[in-house]
């Protein structure tokens, strides 16, 4: 046999696991990353690639390598290998590696969730509430009524907390990119904490399953400039104050521009088109009915009810309980006005 | 006819059937009345749940598990046991109760793979809705079926199972001893696992769909979930029963049964695994009951164990379910793991002739393995909103699991070195399973790094663990298992050529359909969707093709095993050049297993040693007169 | 499957030519009892579930600090205790009843086996008592859940043992046990001995704590 196998066999390992290493660190794993927790999740991520393809590397050497020589050549049939019992040395060896290997990520990973973790002083509070199927975001306001939302605003740079709590079954809050998750448990709150780093709308996914409508139970995070949120901010809880993200002050709308906002709303706000198909809007969603198709010839007030109150008449072959019963409160008054008048004109 | 409707059999089970619906119709009458509720006698629902737990069981005793008992219990001289029911002479045996261990091995095996191919097409029917964004297929309602139905099925009517009827089969064999240490509470484990996967596939005919909250049933989901849901809560139940009083068996058969010599430290491996993993089940499985039990009183009796919203603020606790289903559940994924490690250190060793490599660390690194496996569920919970520093021993524990478990894959590695390895299927199947368990396992520490679970847990990153640790670790083993076993079970010998063509098909489109589910977990895929975002299609579209190609490599494994069995050339006693008993005795072996009880001399790997043996046939006092074609040492039929 | 088919008649023979059906004597590697083995085994796997209802009594009590019982509700201590005492002496009429066989005392092991069971009917039938007069449904609150619960799983376990004890005493009457043959009567025993044992634990835990 040559004379040095195990020389080999690093050699043969070390070059493996530098590609192995260097593919992974190439791929480009993560979503987009928009917040302060990504970049200590997204390394300690590359730490443990780093540390477990060698090992990987290693067993996929020694087996290849064993197939390669030791395999059982013609007229070997017979023969056996030499009756090796053990080795001391080599089993503490391998046991004790792996053990330190392991409490030093432990280490590392518990420094990593500490800093993820920390509390900061000026927080800004939102109130997350889950329910089947929709979130409700709600910015608490200093003595006055809280300002609530289908969809999450956030400003840069500001350390977040989010308050999570759900009202029927558990649900889980989750920013791809923002790394971080947790479950929205029926009877107590939970905590999150973010500090946004970066412009731009990403996506918020409900990540623990809560019924048939858990894949379309999602919404938007929006980060924008502390300027830009206040004045979101503000425009949200003037008394009259019109639609959300969609424009619109207080001024009254012409029929027109109620059924553009009421589109707006649809597609974007309401988050309406995830469950419904409907033609106009280019949405196709099957959780719910077709609204092109039944909403045909309906009023506008039986459309209302349907959107405020969806428990109240219930569409064959559909259950209750689906659609979520929050619309009511989460959208302003005039995006309500815009959804109807869009609705009735496109059912037409 | 009435013979035969008083005869133990399908024609009284039939009857008895009947008689357990009439049974749930009266009794739930009787109780609203008593009760004084309005429509006392057709509430459909209260009649269906408790048909649900009465129909198996009277099934049970209608197919004759009972009896023995019943004569026994009611002091009647019980029917000599005139073993009878040992052996089986044609395939019309395996659908009778029957007290032989080997028997029903093979019963457990059958049923089991049966069930893998039901779940299996459930997968495919996933992935065929998964191939492309948007619903084209099925429903979301019946999408959360599929999966939920497709892993309770995997994980409860197949691996559990397929490992339990594997030894079964060989562990009397191994050991020296003729059957069982309860022939009777075998054969009763056994008939609960097919009625306990007729419930859970049922479910889909239920109103409402099948149970949809995924193989963990979280409540309050699970509690306010139509008919369906209750398929699985009491499926569960049978299930669970089934695998207690198994794992009850093995431990005393394994304590009381051993052959004279063989001392705990010279059991095979295989046999070491399967105790720690009864003991696993023993204690752990009574949690999952406990967890379904709250479940049905929830949602049938009006319990409030999950309510959170009942009296004053918060009340019910939610997360209690959690913490009880995980402490059976995690515990479970050592039971579907551990007994495929005893299944690969028989064969590495047989086939790579050498000695297993450091047995007592092999035999200990188990035990260690079950013990650290009840101090780790909460890794299961890293995001559920549970106190928070449970989290941190939790993920030192979880870490430190991993220790055991190199010790055994290394020891494994060093077996291979320097032997002479036969690279037959079941060793390739060794093989492979070495190096996808490795990734799996690896994937699965990354896991216990909380910072990065809070970003993975509950995306395509844990389906792609899932799958890493179930198929590439449990699967690949069993099919090993099977590969190595299948001559001394069905005394033919498989097609070796059909054999490779299948482990290289599995190996490659396993890797292909898996592997990318890491990358499009991290990417921000979560799991248990049917409809998923654009940036996702190419990438499942990928996958979807590959997994159909490993549905299509099943079949080739479904071919060879049924072509094999029916038509094989005969096997030897002993094809392998293996020490350990079972493969001292004829295939199949004979109806008692031993003529007379074996003497064991030596450890059970001793390869390399020339004129080495495990075992002796020479009870050295009462030699009887060896009646005709007790084959105890002859070493083929033909 | 030729080779089965052969060796089952070689089996078939061996019962003529020796008397013998069936397998040779296992051997025995353990000086414990098959049986009894396997009662501890399915004890504690009995215990596990008892485990798992002591864990949610745990999270709502302890964990989630809800009052116990829940508000405006009353456990009756008293009558509960009268029933623990009861429970408890039928261990002791059932330990009789053993040593009586083991001396072939066949009075004692009646008496003993009888008395037992109505102790044990008595506990059952004053604990269905106690649910009817209680006050409270188990849809009330999750204090009630737990107290069903755990009061219920142990009453069916009662309600196992009953039946055992049934059978034993059928058998009793029958004269099926002797001083050497009376595991019958040991194994169901032991598991009477620890449906006392958890009913003081669920006494303790869930009346007077
Ligand atoms: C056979 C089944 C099986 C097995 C054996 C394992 C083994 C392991 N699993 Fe896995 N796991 C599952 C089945 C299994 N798992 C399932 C089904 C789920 C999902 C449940 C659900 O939600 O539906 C899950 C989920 C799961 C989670 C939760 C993820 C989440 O939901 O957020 C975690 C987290 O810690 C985890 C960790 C581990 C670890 C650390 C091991 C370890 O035991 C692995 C140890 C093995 C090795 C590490 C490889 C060999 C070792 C070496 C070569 C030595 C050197 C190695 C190092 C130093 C790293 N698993
Ligand atoms: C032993 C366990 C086991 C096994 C073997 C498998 C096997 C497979 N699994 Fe399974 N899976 C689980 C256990 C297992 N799974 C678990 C525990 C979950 C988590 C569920 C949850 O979230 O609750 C899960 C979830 C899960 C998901 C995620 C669902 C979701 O979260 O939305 C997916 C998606 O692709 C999937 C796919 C597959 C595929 C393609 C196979 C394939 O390997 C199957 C191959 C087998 C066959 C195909 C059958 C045999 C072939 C035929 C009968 C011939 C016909 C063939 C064709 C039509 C091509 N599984
Ligand atoms: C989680 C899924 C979901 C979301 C999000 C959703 N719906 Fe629905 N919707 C349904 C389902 C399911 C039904 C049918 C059952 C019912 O009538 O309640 C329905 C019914 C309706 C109907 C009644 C149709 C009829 O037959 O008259 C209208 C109108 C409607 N939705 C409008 C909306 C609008 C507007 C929005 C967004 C602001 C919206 N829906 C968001 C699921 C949803
Ligand atoms: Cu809400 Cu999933
Ligand atoms: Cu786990």
């Amino acid at each position: 046999m040559r004379r040095h196998p195990i020389i080999q066999m690093v050699a043969i390992g070390a070059i493996a696991s530098a590609i192995g290493i260097a593919l992974a660190l190439w791929i480009n794993w993560f979503p987009a990353d928009a917040a302060k927790q990504d970049h200590p999740i997204d390394t300690l991520y590359d730490v443990l690639l780093i540390v477990s393809i060698p090992i990987f590397v290693l067993v996929l050497t020694v087996i290849l390598y064993s197939v390669w020589t030791f395999r059982m050549r013609p007229g070997q049939e017979n023969e056996d290998g030499p009756p090796i019992h053990g080795n001391t040395r080599l089993e503490v060896f391998w046991t004790a590696i792996p053990a330190i290997l392991l409490v030093s990520l432990c280490s590392y990973a518990y420094a990593v969730l500490n800093d993820i973790e920390k509390k900061h002083d000026h927080e800004l509070v939102v109130k997350v509430h889950a329910i089947q199927f929709a979130w409700t975001f709600e910015y608490p306001q200093a003595g006055g009524r809280s300002v609530v939302s289908p969809q999450l605003y956030l400003p840069k740079d500001k350390p977040v907390r989010f308050d999570i709590d759900s009202a029927d079954v558990i649900h889980d809050f989750w920013v791809p990119a923002f790394r971080v998750k947790i479950d929205a448990v029926p009877g107590i709150t939970t905590r999150l904490r973010v500090t946004p780093t970066k412009l731009g709308a990403f996506p918020v996914v409900c990540a623990e399953l809560c019924g048939l409508g858990h894949a379309v139970m999602r919404s938007t995070a929006h980060v924008m400039t502390p300027a830009a949120f206040g004045r979101w901010l503000a425009q949200k809880q003037a008394p009259a104050a019109g639609g959300g993200g969609a424009g619109g002050g207080a001024r009254q709308l012409t029929q027109q521009q109620l059924v553009a906002l009421g589109r707006a709303t649809f597609t974007g706000d309401g988050g309406c088109g995830a469950c419904h198909t409907l033609a106009e809007a280019g949405t196709t969603g099957t959780t719910g009915p077709d609204l092109g198709r039944v909403l045909r010839g309906q009023s506008e007030n039986a459309i209302r009810t349907d959107i405020v109150d969806p428990n109240a008449r219930i569409t064959p072959g559909y259950s209750a309980n689906i659609m979520p019963p929050t619309f009511g409160q989460t959208l302003s008054a005039q995006q309500l006005d815009g959804l109807v008048a869009y609705l009735a004109t496109v059912s037409k | 006819m009435l013979a035969k409707l008083r005869a133990p059999g399908w024609y009284r089970a039939g009857l008895f059937t009947l008689a357990a619906i009439a049974f749930a119709y009266v009794l739930v009458g009787i109780v609203r009345s008593a009760m004084h509720f309005p429509n006392a006698w057709d509430d459909g629902d209260a009649i269906t749940i408790v048909s649900l737990i009465a129909v198996p069981l009277f099934v049970l005793v209608g197919i004759g598990c009972f009896d023995y008992w019943f004569y026994w219990v009611s002091g009647r001289p019980t029917r000599p046991e005139d073993h009878s029911a040992h052996g089986a002479q044609s395939w019309k045996d395996y659908f009778r109760v029957n007290t032989d261990h080997k028997v029903i091995g093979i019963q457990y095996v059958c049923t089991s793979f049966f069930f893998l191919f039901v779940g299996g097409l459930l997968a495919m029917l996933m992935r065929a809705e998964l191939a492309q964004p948007g619903m084209q297929f099925v429903s979301s309602e019946q999408f959360n079926g599929l999966f939920s139905v497709h892993a309770a099925l995997l994980i409860f009517l197949f691996v559990i199972p397929v490992f339990a009827g594997l030894a079964n089969f060989v562990i009397p064999l191994m050991i020296g001893a003729p059957d069982m240490a309860f022939p009777r509470l075998n054969a009763l484990s056994f008939w609960m696992l097919p009625l306990a996967g007729l419930l859970m596939v049922g479910s889909f005919l239920a109103p409402g769909g099948s149970f949809a909250t995924g193989w963990t049933a979280y409540a309050p989901l699970s509690t306010t979930m139509p008919l369906g849901q209750l398929f699985f809560t009491i499926g569960v139940q049978f299930a669970g029963a089934s695998s207690i009083a198994t794992a009850l068996n093995f431990l005393v058969t394994i304590i009381t049964m051993r052959a004279p010599g063989m001392s705990f430290f010279r059991m095979p491996l295989l046999v070491w695994a399967n105790f720690s993993t009864s003991l696993l089940v023993v204690i752990a499985t009574p949690f999952i009951a406990a967890s379904q039990f709250f479940v049905l009183l929830d949602r049938a009796l009006g319990f409030q164990f999950f309510n959170a919203f009942v009296g004053a603020g918060k009340d019910g606790s939610v997360l209690m379910y959690q913490h009880v289903f995980w402490f059976y559940s995690h515990p479970a994924v050592y039971i579907m793991m551990l007994p495929g490690f005893g299944i690969i250190s028989e064969i590495i060793s047989v086939k790579s002739r050498k000695p297993i490599f450091g047995y007592r660390m092999m035999a200990f690194s188990l035990i260690a393995i079950v013990i650290l496996g009840f101090t780790v569920w909460a890794h299961h919970m890293f995001v559920s909103g549970m106190q928070s520093w449970i989290r941190i021993p939790m993920m030192i524990t979880t870490a430190i699991i991993a220790v055991p478990t190199g010790i055994k894959i290394f020891s494994w590695l060093a077996t291979l070195w320097r032997g002479v390895l036969h690279l037959d299927t079941p060793m390739l199947f060794a093989l492979g399973f070495l190096t996808t368990f490795t990734c799996g396992g690896i994937s699965g520490v990354m896991l216990a790094m909380i910072p990065f679970d809070i970003h993975v847990s509950d995306t395509y990153f844990i389906v792609a663990h899932i799958h890493y640790v179930l198929f590439g670790g449990s699967l690949f083993t069993i099919f090993a298992g099977v590969y190595y076993w299948f001559p001394k079970m069905t005394g033919r010998m498989y097609d070796e050529r059909l054999g490779k063509l299948h482990f290289w098909a599995t190996f490659v489109f396993f890797n292909l359909t898996f592997a990318p589910m890491h990358v499009i977990g991290v990417q921000g895929m979560p799991r248990r969707v049917a409809d998923y975002a654009q940036q996702f299609a190419g990438m499942n579209l990928a996958i979807s093709i590959a997994s159909f190609l490993l549905g299509l490599s099943m079949l080739v494994f479904l071919y060879n095993m049924v072509v094999s069995w029916r038509l094989g050339p005969r096997a030897a006693a002993n094809p392998w050049r293996a020490l350990t008993l079972e493969w001292q005795v004829s295939s199949p072996p004979p109806i008692f297993n031993f003529d007379a009880v074996p003497t064991v001399v030596g450890g059970p790997y001793e390869y390399g040693i020339p004129g080495a043996v495990h075992g002796i046939f020479q009870s050295p006092a009462e030699a009887k007169p060896m009646p005709a074609g007790s084959v105890a040492t002859s070493p083929t039929t033909e | 499957m030729e080779a089965s088919a052969a060796s089952l008649h070689a089996g078939a023979g061996a019962h003529v030519e020796h008397e013998h059906h069936g397998p040779p004597e296992a051997h025995r590697s353990s000086r414990v009892e098959p049986q009894l083995l396997g009662m501890l085994l399915f004890i504690i796997s009995e215990v596990m579930v008892f485990g798992a209802f002591f864990t949610a009594y745990f999270f709502i009590r302890v964990v989630d600090a809800s009052p116990w019982p829940a508000h405006g509700t009353e456990l009756p201590k008293i009558i509960a205790g009268f029933n623990t005492a009861i429970l408890l002496s039928s261990s002791v009429t059932v330990h009789w009843a053993l040593e009586g066989v083991k001396r072939g005392n066949r009075f004692a092991l009646k008496a003993g086996m009888l008395t037992t069971f109505f102790l044990g009917a008595t506990f059952l039938f004053v604990q269905i008592n106690e649910y009817v007069h209680i006050g409270f449904a188990p849809s009330n609150s999750a204090q009630a859940s737990i107290f069903f619960g755990l009061t219920g799983l142990h009453g069916a376990h009662v309600f196992i043992g009953l039946c055992l004890l049934a059978f034993v005493n059928v058998r009793a009457f029958r004269g099926h046990f002797s001083p050497e043959q009376h595991r019958g009567v040991e194994v169901p025993g032991i598991y009477w001995h620890f449906v006392d044992v958890m009913w003081v634990i669920v006494y303790t835990t869930v009346y007077l704590l």
